[in-house]
C-alpha cells in the first residue's frame, strides 16, 4: 500500500516524465487538453489550484493553441465564458479547481442554466482512492451543480476523457444550450490513457434528442391559427438569437405584418428602426406592448418562456388570446401558457418552415393602436427622462447619448438592477447579437466579467459595460483581468450611491423604509488607476458628451463613472402581482 | 389526490437516483415508493415512483422535467387502470410458547400469504398484493403483535402492448442474461 501511494507521488510531481516513456500514450491532462482542441476552442477562462495542476501542467506546452486567460476569481471566469458564449455562439470553457474553485463557479453555472448559455466547466478534484473522505479541497460538486447543469458527471479514469469531453460538447451546445462540469479526479488526470488517444466527436445519444425540425402537424396548427389572427402579436425571445434565427424573424415579421415585442433577451435581434417592431415586454417594458398584450387575439411566441417578469399576474394575463408556442425545450410547452398550437423545434428551421404556409397581410390597423401607447410613454416618461432638465445626469441620458455615439452597433453588457433597465430601455439597438445581461438569475456583478468575455468573443466589437456602483463592487477585482490582457472593454459605472432597484422598490411598496440600500462608496477612479486602467469622473452634464467620446476613443480599457441623480425611478412598471394592463408611467 | 405511477427508463449509471428525486424535490412533491432496478436490458435501468397529486397537470409538467435529464431515455406516468402493479411486504410476528398459534391455512389460502422464516420465537410472513391487500393483511394479524413491516413499494408494468423497444427502436439492445 505504502509503495503504491509512493508510485502516485511521483506521477502527481511529473507527469511529463511518465508521459515520455511511451511517446504515443499520453496522460489524461494531455487529453483533456487535447479534447479541447479538437472542440475547436481557444479560448479557456480559468484559475488554477491543487486539484487541477496537472491539468494547468498540460496547459503550459500548447499555450500556442489555446488562450487561457487567468481571471480573478472563478465567478469571472464562469461569467465571461458566458459572455464569450453568447457573443460567439460557441461553447465557453471555464477550467478551477476543487472545493472552492469549483463551489465559485456555481452562480455562474446557475446563470447560464436559466439564461440557456451553453459553457463547458471543467473542475479538478481529489483523486479518486479519497473521494468521501473529506479530503482537502474535496467537495461534492456533482451533488451540487445536478440541479442548475444540463449535464455533469465525474471522471475517475484517464480513458474516459475522450468519450466524457465530446458528450460535454455535445450536450452544451446542442438543443436548448446549457452549461455542464465535468469533475475531474487528480488520478484521472495524471495517469496514462490505455491506448493512444483518440477523439470522436459526438452527434447523437441514446438518451437525448433535441428536436430540431418541427413536426409537420404543428407547423399546419400554428399556420392556420396565425392566418386566421386579427389582432396577432409576437413575442420574440432570447431563442432567436441562440438560433440565430434574425433573418427568418424578420421575413416572417414582414410577410404577416404583425406588430413584434422583445423579451430582455431578445433585445437586438430584430432593429429599433423596424416600423413593424414595438418595444419590448414585461416588468419594465413599454406600456403599449404591455396593454396590448391583453387585446391581441393570438400570440406567437419565437423562442421565448413567460417568465413572471414578462407575464406579471398569470391568471390576469392574455386569457384572452390564443397561443402559437415555437420553442426548442418541449418542457417549456404548457408550463406557464397554456399553448393551442405549439410548435417543438429550433427557431431558425421552425420560421424557415412557416415561412411559405402564412399569409402575407397588412396588420397596419392594429399595429397603429401602439402608436397612442407609445406617444403617452415619450411623452410622460420618455421626453422627461431624457430632457436634461434635472440638477444631476439621469441614467437614461447616459444610455442614449451612448447609443448615439456608438450608432447603436455596441454590444452592451449590463449589469442587474436600474442601469440594466435602463440599458435596455434606452439604448436603439440596431444591430442583432448586441444585448448581453443576466435575465433569469439577476445576478449582480455579472456585467464586468461577461463584458470581457464578450470583447474576447467579438474583439473587433465596441463592447461596453454598464454596471452600478452596488453590482461592480461585486467583482471587481477582474479589472485586473482586463488591465492583463489589454482588451480595450469600456466600462460605465452609473453611480448613484444606491442600490437603486431595491430602494425603488422600497420606495413605491415600503413606504420609504430605505433599508441597507445607500453606499458608501470607494473612489472608482483611484480603484482602476491601481489596477492600470485610465478613468474619468463625470459629474457634470456639460462635461458628459466629451466623457462618453474620450471612453470610446480609448484604444485601451476604460472606466468612466457617472454620477447620476440620487433617487430616480424606472418607469413604466409592472408592479408585482399587478395584471400587464395595470402597468404604471409614475 | 390521485395515485400516479411514473416509471423512468435510464442509462445505469451513477447519480441518476439523485438528478431524478431533485427534480420532485424543488416542486416539494413527496415519493410515496420507489423501486430502482436493471430492466430485461442490459445497462437500462427502471425506475417506478409513486406519487399523490391533485393535479393532471402538475404531474404531465414532472414528467416532462424528468425526460430533461441526460441519462433518461423515457418516462410515462400511469394511472392505476393504466398498469399491472404490486407490492411485497414482510411481517416479522412472534410466536412465543404461551400464545395463540397463528392460523397457517388462513394466512394461506384466504391471505395468499407465506412463512418464509421459522424461529422457534418468531414467523417471517411474505406478503404479496396491492397495497390494499397488503393493509388487510396487516388488520389481520395484528393481533399477534408485529415486530417488523416492511412494503418494497410498487413494481408495475404498462398494460400498453407497447415496450420501451419501440419507443426508442434505434438502440442496439441486448438481454440482461
Amino acid at each position: 500500500m505504502e509503495f503504491n501511494e509512493k508510485q502516485t507521488a511521483v506521477a502527481e510531481m511529473d507527469p511529463q516524465a511518465v508521459a515520455s516513456t511511451t511517446p504515443e500514450l499520453i496522460n489524461g491532462s494531455h487529453a483533456v487538453i487535447q479534447a479541447l482542441i479538437h472542440e475547436g476552442v481557444e479560448t479557456i477562462f480559468g484559475y488554477p489550484g491543487g486539484a487541477i495542476m496537472p491539468v494547468y501542467d498540460a496547459i503550459y506546452d500548447y499555450q500556442d493553441r489555446v488562450n487561457h486567460i487567468l481571471v480573478r476569481h472563478e465567478q469571472g471566469a464562469s461569467h465571461a465564458a458566458e459572455g464569450f458564449a453568447r457573443t460567439t455562439g460557441k461553447v465557453g470553457v471555464c477550467l478551477a479547481t476543487s472545493g472552492p474553485g469549483a463551489t465559485n463557479l456555481v452562480t455562474g453555472i446557475a446563470d447560464a442554466i436559466i439564461d440557456s448559455t451553453p459553457m463547458v466547466c471543467i473542475v479538478g478534484q481529489v483523486a479518486a482512492s479519497l473521494l468521501g473522505t473529506d479530503a482537502f479541497q474535496e467537495t461534492d460538486i456533482i451533488g451540487i451543480t445536478i440541479p442548475i447543469t444540463k449535464w455533469n458527471y465525474q471522471i475517475t479514469r484517464a480513458d474516459e476523457i475522450p468519450e466524457i469531453m465530446a458528450k460535454a460538447f455535445y450536450i452544451a451546445k446542442s438543443g436548448r444550450p446549457g452549461p455542464v462540469l465535468i469533475d475531474i479526479t487528480k488520478n484521472a488526470q495524471n495517469e496514462l490513457l490505455s491506448k493512444p488517444f483518440n477523439y470522436k466527436k459526438c452527434e447523437k445519444l441514446l438518451s437525448y434528442h433535441p428536436r430540431l425540425a418541427p413536426k409537420a402537424d404543428q407547423i399546419q396548427v400554428a399556420a392556420k391559427l396565425i392566418n386566421e389572427a386579427k389582432k396577432p402579436f409576437l413575442f420574440f425571445g432570447h431563442g432567436v438569437n441562440i438560433a440565430k434565427a434574425e433573418e427568418e424573424l424578420l421575413q416572417f415579421i414582414e410577410k404577416t405584418d404583425v406588430p413584434a415585442a422583445s423579451t430582455l433577451l431578445g433585445l437586438s435581434s430584430v432593429s429599433v428602426d423596424h416600423p413593424n417592431y414595438v418595444g419590448w415586454l414585461g416588468m419594465h417594458g413599454n406600456y403599449g406592448t404591455n396593454v396590448l398584450t391583453n387585446q391581441c387575439d393570438v400570440i406567437i411566441a419565437v423562442g421565448m418562456r413567460f417568465d413572471d417578469r414578462v407575464t406579471g399576474d398569470l391568471s390576469r394575463y392574455a386569457r384572452q388570446a390564443k397561443v402559437v408556442h415555437i420553442e426548442i425545450d418541449p418542457a417549456e410547452i404548457n408550463k406557464i401558457m397554456k399553448t393551442e398550437a405549439p410548435v417543438v423545434g429550433d427557431a431558425k428551421i421552425v420560421l424557415q418552415q412557416l415561412l411559405p404556409l402564412v399569409n402575407k397581410n397588412d396588420h397596419s390597423e392594429w399595429r397603429s393602436e401602439f402608436k397612442k401607447y407609445e406617444q403617452e410613454e415619450f411623452e410622460k416618461i420618455t421626453t422627461p427622462e431624457l430632457s436634461g432638465d434635472t440638477e444631476k445626469i439621469k441614467m437614461a441620458e447616459v444610455i442614449r447619448k451612448l447609443s448615439d455615439k456608438t450608432n447603436g452597433e455596441a454590444i452592451m453588457v449590463a449589469d442587474v438592477g436600474q442601469h440594466q433597465m435602463m440599458t435596455a430601455r434606452y439604448y436603439q439597438f440596431k444591430k442583432a447579437n448586441s444585448f448581453i445581461t443576466s435575465g433569469g438569475l439577476g445576478t449582480m456583478g455579472y456585467a464586468l466579467p461577461a463584458a470581457f468575455g464578450a470583447k474576447v468573443g467579438a474583439p473587433d466589437r465596441e463592447v461596453v459595460a454598464i454596471i452600478g456602483d452596488g453590482c461592480f463592487q461585486m467583482t471587481l477585482q477582474e479589472l485586473g483581468t482586463i488591465a492583463q490582457s489589454g482588451l480595450p472593454v469600456k466600462i460605465i459605472i452609473l453611480n448613484n450611491n444606491y442600490l437603486g432597484m431595491v430602494r425603488q422598490w422600497q420606495q413605491l411598496f415600503f413606504e420609504k423604509r430605505y433599508s441597507f440600500v445607500e453606499l458608501q462608496n470607494p473612489d472608482f477612479i483611484t480603484i482602476a488607476k491601481g489596477f492600470g486602467i485610465d478613468g474619468h469622473t463625470c459629474a457634470n452634464r456639460e462635461d458628459l458628451q466629451a466623457s462618453i467620446d474620450t471612453m470610446i476613443a480609448s484604444d485601451k480599457p476604460y472606466l468612466l463613472e457617472v454620477l447620476v441623480e440620487k433617487e430616480e425611478n424606472v418607469f413604466p412598471m409592472v408592479p408585482t402581482g399587478a395584471s400587464v394592463s395595470e402597468i404604471r408611467l409614475e | 389526490m390521485t395515485t400516479y405511477t411514473i416509471c423512468v427508463f435510464t442509462e445505469n449509471t451513477f447519480g441518476i437516483l439523485n438528478k431524478i428525486t431533485t427534480i420532485l424535490t424543488r416542486r416539494r412533491i413527496n415519493i410515496e415508493s420507489l423501486t430502482v432496478s436493471e430492466t430485461e436490458r442490459k445497462g437500462i435501468s427502471r425506475f417506478t415512483i409513486v406519487i399523490h397529486h391533485d393535479s393532471r397537470e402538475a404531474v404531465e409538467k414532472l414528467v416532462r422535467q424528468i425526460r430533461k435529464v441526460i441519462e433518461v431515455l423515457a418516462v410515462f406516468g400511469y394511472l392505476n387502470e393504466d398498469i399491472a402493479f404490486n407490492e411485497i411486504a414482510l411481517f416479522k410476528i412472534p410466536t412465543p410458547i404461551d400464545a395463540k398459534p397463528i392460523d397457517i391455512e388462513t394466512i394461506n389460502k384466504v391471505h395468499k400469504a407465506w412463512v418464509v422464516y421459522w424461529h422457534l420465537n418468531y414467523v417471517i410472513i411474505q406478503k404479496t398484493g396491492s397495497e390494499e391487500e397488503i393493509f388487510e393483511f396487516f388488520d389481520y394479524i395484528k393481533p399477534h403483535g408485529i415486530l417488523e413491516f416492511v412494503r418494497s413499494g410498487r413494481v408495475a408494468v404498462s398494460k400498453s402492448p407497447q415496450t420501451l423497444v419501440d419507443y426508442l427502436p434505434e438502440a442496439n439492445w441486448e438481454y440482461i442474461q
